[in-house]
């Protein structure tokens, strides 16, 4: 049986007073693709940040588990060594920070030991010629005046090192141009076989490279419809207004 | 020469003695002149002399403090060449004058340690017409020290100099950087990176005086402060009347790591030219927490993200180094110094 790595139960969310997540339910299995659309505002970031461990959001109610274990109680480093990883919309820029030591020291993390450098060397280097990267961003700061484009690729190029066992990858389309997309998708696709994936997007053009098994769209906090990929396309088509029917 | 002891005592009511009056870094009782030792330095790659002492401009108690204790002077031959001085402050009190005079292209890092109850440290140079000097300083002092630095730098026509320290270590530190810009068209860039722990309390105060045209200064200070340490950056910045087309800057950044850590930046510009570009600004502010949040969402622990900021914050102080000599050496010491801290 396909393990079921996600588990959402009826999660609500607030941040402050305000709630944000009302009731939303998923599951995702090792192997399976999750795409969710919806406005903005309507709790797609909130989703994955809260899944990650944020601690600006609090769980009011419901609780997520992964791997079979309620995870509230874990720190957010704890989840990323346990096989989480997030792909953020706004990376944090660390100023000071080279990428090349940055990475060392998350693989480090991730993987409980060090690679040897040899080997890291060779994996990097395998990574950033999928991703068409330049050796020369290693030697940059952490996000630091990195284009919107370059800090989507630095994001997928730490996915494809820490191969996480989830992905939460926050609208990682964003900012990208064609040639960009399809790199980025190519590299989604490379761990996707063997990981769960939780796809925030806004557009159709990323989910015709990277096929997903479910779509749901998220209205005011809820998922209001889920289906396969023709609701993204009928989204595309129609936009959102049909489905505030639903809500 | 004044004697010290005929010298008046400096009031806290003066900007360069307001955080760190001169009893709290004086080797003992402020009425006496202990017994002050010379420092051991030693370098493998520069020439370095030992001379008679050549006595400090006596402009401040520190400075004629220092011209009754030090004995000599020793000289740094550097030009052409890049290298380390390695300082060894060990014993009660003691203190050494490094002087460097640079007429072409000079890479130089001065490294100090040792577990000095009490050390004095004065710097004089000159990067001379068309010289292009870098100097890194880094304070690896053990934890009990109390140090006192004075400087006294001069830069002729042409001529650039770059200073960088990093501050890492003694418990209570005096540092009164003074540079002058003498040349037209000379540059200084100056870096400060500090970093408190425990109950550090580090006082850079850095003055800078402009006394030509087309010349220009740039000094970046970003000190991370933690545990209940204290850090104290204060400028003055002197623009004189010829120094027309004058481009200066100082910039004060602070990193409060912990409720209890203090961080005073002050700086004050004097302009009495009418044709410059001068800018000062200071900030202070806790930890970028979507930073922390990115960092542990990579592996990393909350105190290894920290670690991993503060490094961030404080090579970033030294971003802006032509030196690539100076910048390994200082990013490497700081490397080290972290991840012994991680450790603790």
């Amino acid at each position: 049986m396909t393990e079921v790595l996600l588990r959402v139960e009826n999660l609500h969310v607030s941040v402050g007073d305000t709630p944000i997540i009302q009731g939303i339910s998923l599951e995702i299995k090792r192997g399976e693709i999750h795409a969710v659309m919806g406005r903005n505002g309507a709790g797609k970031s909130t989703l994955a940040n809260v899944i990650m461990g944020h601690p600006a959001y609090e769980i009011t109610s419901g609780a997520v588990h992964y791997k079979g274990e309620n995870i509230a109680e874990m720190e957010v480093f704890e989840r990323a060594r346990a096989g989480m990883f997030l792909s953020f919309q706004y990376p944090a820029a660390i100023p000071g920070v080279q990428v090349g030591t940055f990475l060392r020291k998350s693989v480090a993390s991730v993987r409980g030991e060090a690679p040897s450098p040899r080997e890291f060397r060779k994996e990097l280097n395998e990574a950033m010629k999928q991703l068409d990267m330049d050796k020369s961003f290693l030697s940059r700061y952490v996000n630091d005046g990195f284009s919107g484009g370059e800090k989507k690729r630095l994001e997928i190029l730490q996915m494809l090192l820490l191969q996480p066992d989830l992905a939460l990858l926050d609208e990682t389309d964003s900012g990208l141009d064609i040639d960009a997309l399809r790199i980025v998708a190519e590299g989604i696709n490379a761990v996707a076989e063997n990981t769960g994936c939780l796809i925030i997007t806004h557009y159709q053009r990323l989910l015709d490279l990277v096929k997903p098994n479910v779509v749901h769209v998220l209205i005011d906090g809820k998922i209001v419809q889920s289906g396969g990929p023709e609701l993204a396309m009928k989204l595309e088509k129609e936009g959102y207004d049909w489905v505030d029917a639903l809500v | 020469m004044t004697s010290y002891l005929d010298a008046t005592l400096p009031s806290r009511s003066e900007h360069l003695w307001r955080y760190t009056p001169w009893s709290r870094v004086h080797p003992g009782s402020v009425d006496t002149i202990p017994t002050v030792d010379s420092a051991v330095a030693k370098s493998e790659e520069l020439e370095i002399v030992n001379q008679p002492f050549q006595p400090l401009p006596e402009t401040d108690i520190a400075r004629i403090f220092l011209n009754e204790v030090l004995t000599e002077t020793i000289l740094v031959e550097c030009d052409g060449k890049e290298g380390s001085i390695h300082i060894h402050a060990g014993g009660h009190a003691v203190a050494t004058h490094l002087h460097i005079s640079c007429k072409t292209t000079s890479n130089l890092v001065i490294h100090i340690h040792g577990e000095a109850e009490w050390f004095g440290l004065a710097l004089t140079g000159h990067a001379q017409p068309n010289a292009s000097l870098s100097v890194g300083i880094i304070n690896e002092l053990s934890t009990d020290s109390v140090m006192v630095r004075v400087d006294d730098w001069y830069v002729q026509r042409d001529g650039r100099l770059e200073l960088a320290t990093l501050s890492m270590g003694g418990h209570r530190n005096k540092s009164d950087i003074r540079s002058t810009l003498q040349g037209t068209n000379s540059s200084l860039k100056q870096f400060i990176g500090v970093h408190g722990h425990g109950t550090r309390h580090d006082d850079h105060h850095v003055e800078i005086q402009h006394q030509q045209p087309h010349t220009d200064s740039h000094l970046l200070l970003n000190a991370a402060c933690d545990d209940r340490s204290h850090s104290i950056g204060t400028g003055a910045l002197t623009i004189d009347d010829v120094a027309q087309h004058t481009d200066a800057s100082q910039v004060f950044r602070n990193l409060l790591l912990s409720p209890s850590s203090r961080a005073e930046a002050i700086p004050e510009l004097e302009v009495l030219a009418n044709e410059v570009a001068a800018a000062h600004g200071a900030a202070s502010a806790p930890i970028n927490k979507e930073q922390l949040h990115y960092l542990m969402s990579r592996g990393l622990s909350n105190e290894e993200a920290t670690s991993m900021i503060v490094e961030g914050f404080l090579v970033d102080s030294f971003t802006g180094l032509s030196s690539d000599y100076v910048r390994d050496a200082i990013q490497t010491r700081l490397t080290v110094h972290l991840e012994c801290k991680l450790i603790e």
